[in-house]
């Protein structure tokens, strides 16, 4: 997934006394190890965290076509190590090959379709109990106590939730982590030729998983995969710069 | 020992008339020598019972009472040979070697039995003695007026119908290859019936041989047992059998981390007065919660039903402890998938079965891959718990024309219009809600033919793009069409 699915390789020198020239098999095994073990486990943890952890609660913002079901998708499939991810369709739109694309087994996917905003809150609220994430799109007329409590029951079970709702916003300090989407653009197609391969979507993040500072990142897919933060290419406002 | 129309032994039946009892799955459980004579036979759907013997009384089946009355006759086996097993109100085995050799000779066992079942609970019983359940039962069935007792098991089932093996459809197909009796299934090599038909084909075919299944007593660790102890004791019965739900729940659960299910369990009872009674329930296929469940609410009844009206033991005072013991296992439990962790596929399952409840089982869906040219059509849907249809289409064929990957992530239900502004064939704008995006790029078209066959014209399909996003969209009859959004 986004942060962590990208293996970078720090320029990192070889001690001094031992000449790549000169190794024999075994003296280059010793030395692949050594560096294996001076080199970092892990790349550096990107500032935005794209993958829910354990009570969290993600909201998504921003109009159809700007790539946050498929965003919320992969967020939902990367904090689902184990378990099932329940999708709750409430236009019976969305479509699976988009889920199973950015990594969703399709013996763990599951899609509700609900609709009404008083059963959808109960709906939401049971899915927590027993599966590993849930995405789940936002009905217009869902009211805040409802979101309010999901979000005590996300915190109690510890089962990451994607909110995406259809218009308006999720009422405030509900989420902790809000990304809004503010741009994107797609490669691959011409003037009736090409096809459509990658798009970069910028995005504001905010709340308490960014520390409460307003953060601008870039998201690159390339649809067969999962999604990539591109470091160093976002932006951010003036004296909160991060990538 | 078998009461074939034990369900129908209620005060509502009506005497001399032809009756049937009818069960939850609108099935004939029971029938009465008059029904019998008219044609009605049991495992019948009630319908076709009613379209061949109109003046037939039907009489809802109430397990629960057939089981306390039943347990009187229990008791009275129970007197004479010690572990009797209960299969449903009405029929019961019992392992009868020790008391053979006790007795001295199978007709005096069997003439105690009967003398003692008939003083509790009349005639009409039949009798078979077996060497397995299998065959005991099938010589019960066949048992008329007098007890049938099996010398040889092999020879006495290779005349059987495949019909009394209890599967209808495994029966129909071999019917249906030209095997009729179990003697010409027994004659069948057993691993081409094991290839062909599986561990159904195993099962049917180790029956016919008479290689009936002995309870094979694996190791059974001593903690699977489950219990639970109430303070202040239970005397409600819909509350013990609440719990015995629960407990069957927990039973089930504990054996399928083992990967098996029990197919025979010891109910086990204490009542506030410090007395234990126990009973043995067995089944033909392994128990799930449902049957077990059923089984101990039956149980429970009767005991309290005795010491309510003091017409035996009972459980006087309430039940201060319930526990359940699987006495044999069965290997059929469900594998689990490497991935799985059956503690959280069981919170899933039951999750899933609440949502059901919530939306409807029409709403809980779940998708698998199949070939196709539109994104739509690469989606095969079918309900959550339900098998899934054959996909339509191979996943891995070419398909030409199909709409390239990324899949858009929305796909609307039905055909919605978008208005493009076209320019010599090319679209220079899409009108988004109120206002127009102009396109700032575009691929396609991908020509589809249609099913002409179906009346399905001629599409092309179009990949546009605009700043407000990515957009799948197909023109047929000079009208366009959004069939995906890119969100």
């Amino acid at each position: 997934m986004p942060a962590t699915s990208t293996l970078t390789m720090a320029p990192t020198r070889a001690p001094e006394h031992v000449a790549a020239t000169d190794l024999t098999r075994s003296d280059r095994d010793d030395t692949v190890a050594m560096l294996r073990r001076l080199l970092p486990a892990s790349p550096p943890r990107e500032t935005v965290p794209l993958v829910p952890v354990p009570g969290q609660v993600v909201g998504l913002h921003g109009p159809a076509g700007m790539g946050l079901t498929r965003l919320g998708l992969s967020m939902a499939a990367g904090a689902a190590t184990e378990g099932s991810v329940a999708c709750v369709d409430v236009r019976g739109w969305l479509c699976p090959s988009a889920a199973w694309e950015v990594g969703i087994d399709p013996d763990r996917l599951v899609v509700v379709r609900c609709d009404d905003p008083v059963t959808w809150a109960r709906v939401v609220a049971g899915l927590l109990d027993g599966m590993g994430a849930v995405y789940a799109e936002v009905p217009r007329q869902v009211k805040e106590a409802p979101l309010r409590t999901l979000a005590s029951a996300v915190r109690s079970k510890g089962t990451p939730l994607v909110l995406n709702p259809l218009s308006g916003m999720l009422p405030g300090g509900l989420a902790q982590l809000r990304l809004e989407g503010r741009r994107i653009s797609w490669e691959g197609t011409g003037a009736g030729h090409g096809r459509l391969l990658r798009r970069r979507l910028v995005l504001e993040a905010s709340g308490k998983a960014v520390k409460g500072m307003t953060r601008i990142i870039e998201v690159e897919d390339h649809g067969a995969d999962a999604l990539r933060v591109v470091s160093r290419l976002g932006t951010a406002p003036a004296r909160y710069a991060a990538g | 020992m078998w009461y074939p129309d034990w369900a129908l032994r209620r005060p509502d039946t009506p005497p001399g008339e032809p009756a049937q009892a009818i069960g939850a799955d609108h099935r004939v459980v029971a029938v009465n020598p008059e029904a019998a004579a008219a044609g009605v036979t049991v495992g019948m759907r009630r319908r076709q019972a009613e379209a061949i013997c109109p003046a037939i009384r039907s009489l809802a089946s109430d397990p629960t009472a057939e089981a306390v009355g039943f347990e009187p006759v229990v008791r009275a086996v129970e007197g004479l040979i010690p572990r009797v097993e209960v299969v449903q109100p009405g029929m019961l085995l019992a392992p009868v070697t020790g008391a053979v050799r006790y007795f001295g000779d199978e007709w005096v066992l069997v003439g105690r039995v009967v003398e003692a079942i008939e003083a509790v609970a009349g005639p009409g019983h039949r009798i078979g003695l077996a060497a397995g359940p299998f065959s005991a039962r099938c010589a019960a069935e066949m048992a008329m007026g007098e007890p049938l007792v099996v010398e040889d098991d092999r020879s006495f089932l290779r005349s059987l119908d495949v019909a009394s093996l209890g599967r209808e459809e495994l029966a129909a197909t071999f019917r249906w290859l030209g095997i009729t009796t179990l003697g010409q299934l027994a004659d069948l090599p057993r691993q081409a019936m094991v290839t062909r038909f599986g561990a159904d084909g195993l099962d049917a075919h180790r029956l016919a041989r008479g290689e009936d299944r002995r309870p094979q007593p694996r190791e059974i660790p001593v903690d699977l047992a489950v219990e639970e102890r109430f303070d202040p004791p239970l005397d409600n019965l819909e509350q013990a059998a609440f719990v015995g739900r629960a407990l069957a729940h927990r039973l089930l659960t504990e054996t399928g981390r083992w990967g098996s299910t029990p197919f025979r369990v010891v109910v086990e009872a204490e009542s506030a007065g410090g007395a234990t009674r126990s009973r043995t329930w067995r089944n033909t296929d392994p128990f799930d919660e449902a049957t077990l469940g059923d089984r101990i609410r039956w149980q429970l009844a009767a005991w309290l039903d005795e010491a309510r009206l003091r017409s035996g033991p009972g459980i006087g005072g309430g039940v201060v402890r319930l526990r359940l013991a699987p006495a044999d296992l069965s290997d059929r439990g469900r594998q689990l998938a490497l991935h799985e962790d059956a503690r959280r596929a069981a919170e899933t399952h039951r999750t899933l079965v609440q949502t059901q409840a919530l939306v409807g089982p029409d709403r809980v869906l779940v998708a698998r891959p199949q070939g196709g040219r539109d994104p739509g059509d690469r989606v095969q849907w079918s309900r959550w718990d339900d098998p899934p249809p054959a996909p339509a289409g191979d996943p891995a064929a070419p398909w030409p024309g199909a709409v390239p990957t990324p899949s858009p992530a929305l796909v609307p239900d039905g055909a919605v219009p978008l208005e493009v502004e076209w320019d010599g064939g090319m679209p220079e704008r899409v009108r988004l809600g109120s206002r127009w995006e102009p396109v700032l790029s575009w691929a396609g078209p991908w020509r589809r033919l249609g099913r002409w066959w179906d009346g399905q014209p001629p599409a092309d399909r179009y990949q546009i793009v605009t700043s407000a996003g990515a957009f799948l969209c197909e023109v047929r009859e000079g009208a366009t069409w959004l069939t995906g959004i890119y969100d």
